[in-house]
């Protein structure tokens, strides 16, 4: 379908994001045939790359970063425990169709909705990101957590000490398999817990995390094998940082 | 980037510390809140964290590439309809701010080149420069912009290629670097 005429003045409009998501999907598919878009795609980036220099500098607050660095290095440690394997793509451990797709340009299985679903690792397509601190009263509080499972919105509910997980919209974990919660400890490995689960039809869970949450920096869960394990064998599907 | 992989965390606080002030600067921009700007700068550079390995070097520096992250993100957060209205009722103003110490000399740079590209927009035929900045900084689509400006599509389409041409031409070859 290489009809240029059509998608000639296309190209400013996708070079700054305005196309709508099914006009973004076949301009891509255009723009993989035609070496004319293609060419004025990449002369024209440069101009769009420019304009987020125009902005107005300001600085972030420091805070942000300790809430970033939580996150990442609570993960960190929890590949670390999960062993080199945990960090290779999906489908080069399962058997997969993957059917991909670059989303807006941005490469990484993280963001790859057809591998991500297809293989039912679970792992992490672009969805709703989120770490806020929701709520606080003096004992209860919520915490969004952070999962990149497309349409998942996921809780950690505390209460006197105690977080209880509340999913909506997670799919099933792949087959053979449970999720289970861990509780990551500031410079510690995660621990297991017992509380190993997986979905009602409509996607929702609501899972007590046990034990009091003092002194917890994160709560993580991964999918593992029937019966759970000692150590997180894959990276996590859910974080929600206490921190 | 290379460093950027899971389990080395020193590795992609270095790339936090030098691209999360311009980060910052476009999500707030976009946004229009400090909360909002922050909770898609976390979403950015999370993503950031768990994909590091795919930066493609071809393609651009490692600036360009994390701005067109958080790019993105802010499109879907506005897209979620989120910020709209925190947006337009935040009376926070965009106080510019610049760092001092040993990193002048950079920041020094950076805000030449801002400038330059302020310039570059500011330069472009006002129905141009409008759908621009609608469109990158408002995350609007363009049948949205079309509709609020009640012009054809086409017209929108037209006029943002266009003012990209320009803007390419005014800043020239090289002149001004993301990197």
């Amino acid at each position: 379908m290489n009809d240029h005429a059509q998608w000639n003045d296309t190209v400013g409009a996708y070079l700054l994001g305005a196309l709508p998501p099914d006009e973004l999907e076949r301009f891509e598919a255009h723009l993989a045939e035609c070496v004319t878009c293609r060419h004025d795609v990449e002369e024209l980036r440069s101009a769009a790359d420019a304009l987020p220099m125009s902005v107005p500098s300001v600085a972030p607050p420091p805070a942000l970063k300790g809430r970033i660095m939580a996150v990442v290095e609570s993960e960190a440690e929890l590949l670390a425990a999960a062993g080199r394997r945990a960090d290779e793509p999906p489908e080069t451990r399962a058997s997969a169709p993957a059917t991909r797709r670059r989303r807006r340009g941005l490469g990484g299985w993280f963001l790859r909705p057809g591998v991500a679903l297809a293989c039912a690792a679970v792992l992490l397509v672009a969805g709703g990101l989120a770490g806020a601190l929701l709520t606080g009263g003096e004992d209860t509080r919520t915490v969004v957590a952070q999962t990149e499972v497309s349409g998942a919105d996921v809780r950690l509910e505390l209460e006197d000490g105690r977080g209880m997980l509340v999913a909506r919209g997670m799919p099933a974990p792949p087959d053979g398999r449970v999720y289970q919660v861990w509780v990551k400890r500031p410079g510690q490995d995660p621990e297991p817990t017992s509380a190993l689960w997986t979905v009602r039809d409509d996607g929702s869970a609501d899972v007590a995390v046990p034990g009091p949450l003092d002194g917890v920096e994160a709560v993580l869960v991964t999918d593992e094998p029937q019966g759970g394990s000692d150590a997180p064998t894959r990276p996590p599907v859910i974080s929600a940082p206490l921190a | 980037m290379q460093l950027v992989r899971r389990g080395q965390a020193p590795a992609f606080e270095v790339i936090y510390e030098r691209h999360s002030r311009a980060a910052f600067s476009l999500a707030y921009r976009m946004a229009g809140s400090r909360g909002v700007a922050e909770d898609v700068v976390q979403e950015a550079f999370l993503s950031i964290w768990r994909s590091g390995a795919r930066y493609e070097r071809a393609r651009g520096s490692v600036r360009t590439w994390v701005l067109g992250i958080v790019h993105h993100r802010a499109i879907d957060a506005l897209r979620r309809s989120i910020v709209h209205e925190k947006r337009r009722a935040s009376d926070e103003g965009l106080e510019e701010t610049f760092e001092t110490g040993e990193r002048t000399d950079v920041e020094a740079a950076r805000h030449e080149e801002a400038a330059t590209v302020r310039r570059a927009l500011q330069h472009l035929p006002a129905d141009q420069s409008q759908v621009i900045e609608l469109a990158y900084f408002g995350g609007f689509t363009h049948t949205e912009i079309a509709e609020m400006l009640a012009t054809p599509v086409g017209t929108v389409k037209g006029r943002m290629r266009l003012g990209l041409e320009k803007m390419r031409h005014a800043l020239g070859s090289g002149q001004v670097s993301l990197g």
